[in-house]
């Protein structure tokens, strides 16, 4: 293993490995990704890897929209042998009450205003475009054709494979077990294959990066959440669209391959970094998907599993450079929708690190915020 | 007709089967010599005394099951190669055959080779575990084949190569050849995680019941890495696939 670096990047899912592609496409030499197990074994790999650009703040419907723009073209980009299987199925968001109604107005008056093409839509204009919705659960929605989704195993792979090109170093089973701090200053990143002598760190790892920063002596006000998904067997096309809904508390979606994976959240989730599965939840899901897509109850469910939503106190990522320590950056704090943003965090991340003027200007969800007491508020979070 | 090809006709195969009873409770000797000749090596090498003494040395062998353990002593004695030790008990379903193989080269331990019938024709997929060859044997290598347990009256040799070619099907929920497998491994996708994730091998209805193995055991054969030291993916429930709307159903439907 390389015995110094320029950057450290910590974490082997999206984030890790767009921000190491567009470091190394920006000209950054001897860069070193350590993933103590293998690429995507965190929340990239057990995600809904859905994407939208469905938002109601100006900052994360730019992002987003600048994310799906680039995932548009990424197999070419990226020159990738295989497919990223970008699906713009559209985002068709359900509205159960009066009060989501009118904020998913706002919202598509904003997107509309950014160029995001996105429509209110009446229950009947829903039953177009997914034949099966009981409507009786909705009064009605909003839908954006070009959201979608993509295969998130093939998305970071292809994201890894350009970067090694670049001269990326991905050292895969390597755990970071130290972060050396002197005089202030990142030297060191201490792994169980060795120590990486480097004065700058990226803190990457999902629902780890709390502890990862703590290795620096940084406090995060960050905590994880257990989160479960369950897939189907697969069926002949059936739904274009994810169907979401936040008052119903139900994604769903069909992928390109035939299966349904669908999700939902619950308060009641553990804290403490389990990712096991529960029964409850598959209970709770099924009743769920059966009430509102009656059509589905038919459907054989092959697998659960359940990953970790890295939380921040006001739900948006955290962006940028820690406070106290130079050299320590973190791109982290996802709260459940860090696959989609993936794009713009490489992009973000790197001209943070190389000090380059921003593309997207992400100022707003640097880690400042809080010590201002400028949170981010997102109207439409899961 | 065994006088024209050596073949023996089914008839001849059920009268020398163990009983079912028998072959449920471990190793048993299976001796195919359907012939009257001057021969009884058998007889004298088997230290338990399980051959039936033959009174002129033309009678032909028989093999008290009761008194057999299976040791496997008499097989490499056989001049014929006819005796065959056959143990239903090696596994889940799996069986272990004890042949007698004089051909070169061997196999190694670890290898999967094409089993075949009495008559050479491919029958299944075998995995040598063991090849006894010590100046015991004399030259008659004993070799530990083990194959699927529906096969322990049929597979009775082997051919080193193996059964599966690129074109196998590994994982046939989701359509992975072996030689795509070859082709990531090679890549460096070395665990059954990477390779699920990149090509949804064990991600199909059977969740990789049929195929975990399959590829570990490949990912073995090119790393080096035996499967007992791989990382195992995760079991997660379902453990059988189920209809959304029975998980659905309110408590009061099944009452
Ligand atoms: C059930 C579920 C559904 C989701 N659905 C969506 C969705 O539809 N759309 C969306 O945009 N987002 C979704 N998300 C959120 C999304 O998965 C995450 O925000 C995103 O994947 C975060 O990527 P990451 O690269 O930052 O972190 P991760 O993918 O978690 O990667 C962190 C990596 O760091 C590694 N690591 C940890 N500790 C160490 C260490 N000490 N040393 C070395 N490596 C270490 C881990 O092994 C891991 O691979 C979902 C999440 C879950 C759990
Ligand atoms: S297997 Fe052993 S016990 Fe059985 S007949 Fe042969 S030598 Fe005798
Ligand atoms: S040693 Fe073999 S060939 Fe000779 S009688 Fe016994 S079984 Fe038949």
């Amino acid at each position: 293993m390389n015995k110094s670096a320029s950057v450290v990047i910590i974490g082997g899912g999206i984030s890790g490995n767009a921000i190491a592609y567009e470091l190394a496409k920006r000209g950054q030499k001897d860069i070193v990704l350590l993933e103590k197990k293998f690429l995507t074994a965190g929340s990239t790999g057990r995600c809904g890897a859905g994407i939208r650009m469905q938002w109601g703040t100006k900052l994360n419907c730019i992002m987003s929209k600048y994310s799906v723009e680039r995932y548009e073209h990424l197999n070419e980009e990226l020159d990738y042998e295989h497919d990223i299987e970008f699906k713009q199925g559209g985002y068709l968001m359900c509205a159960a009450t009066s009060k989501e109604m009118e904020q998913f107005a706002l919202n598509v008056k904003l997107q509309n205003s950014l160029g995001i093409p996105s429509r209110m839509i009446t229950p009947q204009e829903a039953l177009e475009i997914i034949p099966y919705i009981n409507t009786d659960y909705m009064i009605g929605g909003a839908f954006c054709q070009k959201d979608g989704h993509l295969n998130p195993f093939h998305t970071t792979q292809a994201f890894a494979n350009a970067a090694q090109r670049l001269g990326v170093c991905i050292e895969k089973f390597t755990t970071v077990t130290g972060i050396d701090v002197d005089n202030g200053k990142v030297i060191g990143v201490q792994t169980d294959k060795g120590y990486i002598a480097t004065n700058v760190v990226v803190d990457c790892a999902g629902g780890y990066s709390q502890y990862i920063a703590k290795m620096a002596g940084i406090d995060l006000p960050l905590y994880s959440q257990r989160h479960q998904i369950l897939v189907t067997e697969p069926v002949e096309p059936l739904q274009g669209p994810m169907f979401m809904g936040f008052a119903h508390n139900i994604y769903c979606q069909q992928s390109p391959h035939g299966s349904f994976i669908m999700g939902r959240g619950d308060d009641e989730e553990p804290k403490d970094g389990r990712i096991t599965s529960g029964w409850t939840f598959l209970e709770e899901m099924a009743k769920n998907c059966v009430k509102l897509l009656p059509l589905l109850k038919d459907l054989t469910v092959v697998r659960q599993w359940s990953g970790l939503y890295n939380m921040s106190p006001d739900k948006q990522p955290i962006y940028g450079h820690a406070p106290n320590v130079e050299g320590f950056y973190m791109a982290s704090g996802f709260s459940g929708h860090g696959f989609m943003f993936g794009p713009v965090t490489g992009v973000v991340m790197a001209e943070m690190i190389l000090g380059l003027s921003p593309t997207v200007d992400a100022s707003q969800l640097c880690f400042d915020r809080f010590e201002k007491g400028q949170l981010f508020i997102e109207p439409s979070v899961v | 007709m065994i006088q024209k090809d050596g073949i023996a006709t089914q008839e001849m195969i059920d009268s020398i089967t163990p009983s079912a009873e028998r072959r449920s409770k471990g190793p048993v000797a299976v001796v195919e010599c359907f012939q009257s000749i001057p021969c009884n090596p058998c007889y004298t090498s088997c230290p338990r005394k399980a051959m039936k003494e033959l009174i002129d040395i033309n009678d032909m062998p028989q093999v008290n099951t009761d008194i057999c353990n299976g040791c496997g002593v008499c097989i490499s004695h056989c001049p014929g190669l006819a005796i065959f030790v056959i143990d239903e008990t090696y596994g889940d379903n799996q069986c272990l055959i004890k042949m007698p193989y004089e051909f070169t080269p061997l196999p190694s331990e670890g290898d999967y080779v094409t089993a075949t019938d009495r008559g050479g024709k491919p029958v299944c997929r075998g995995k040598v575990v063991k090849v006894v060859n010590t100046p015991m044997q004399d030259r008659t290598p004993i070799i530990h084949l083990v194959v699927p347990k529906e096969f322990s009256m049929i597979v009775r040799s082997l051919n080193i190569n193996d059964i599966y070619d690129d074109n196998t099907y590994i994982c046939r929920c989701e359509e992975l050849t072996l030689g795509e497998l070859r082709e990531y491994i090679r890549k460096g996708y070395t665990t059954l995680d990477e390779i699920k994730r990149i090509t949804r091998a064990g991600m199909g209805p059977c969740q990789g019941r049929t195929c975990r193995q399959l590829i570990m055991n490949e990912i073995a054969k090119l790393t080096g890495v035996k499967p007992q030291d791989q990382l195992m993916s995760t079991f997660r429930p379902p453990v059988k696939p189920v209809k959304l709307g029975f998980y659905a159903q309110e408590d009061t439907d099944n009452e």
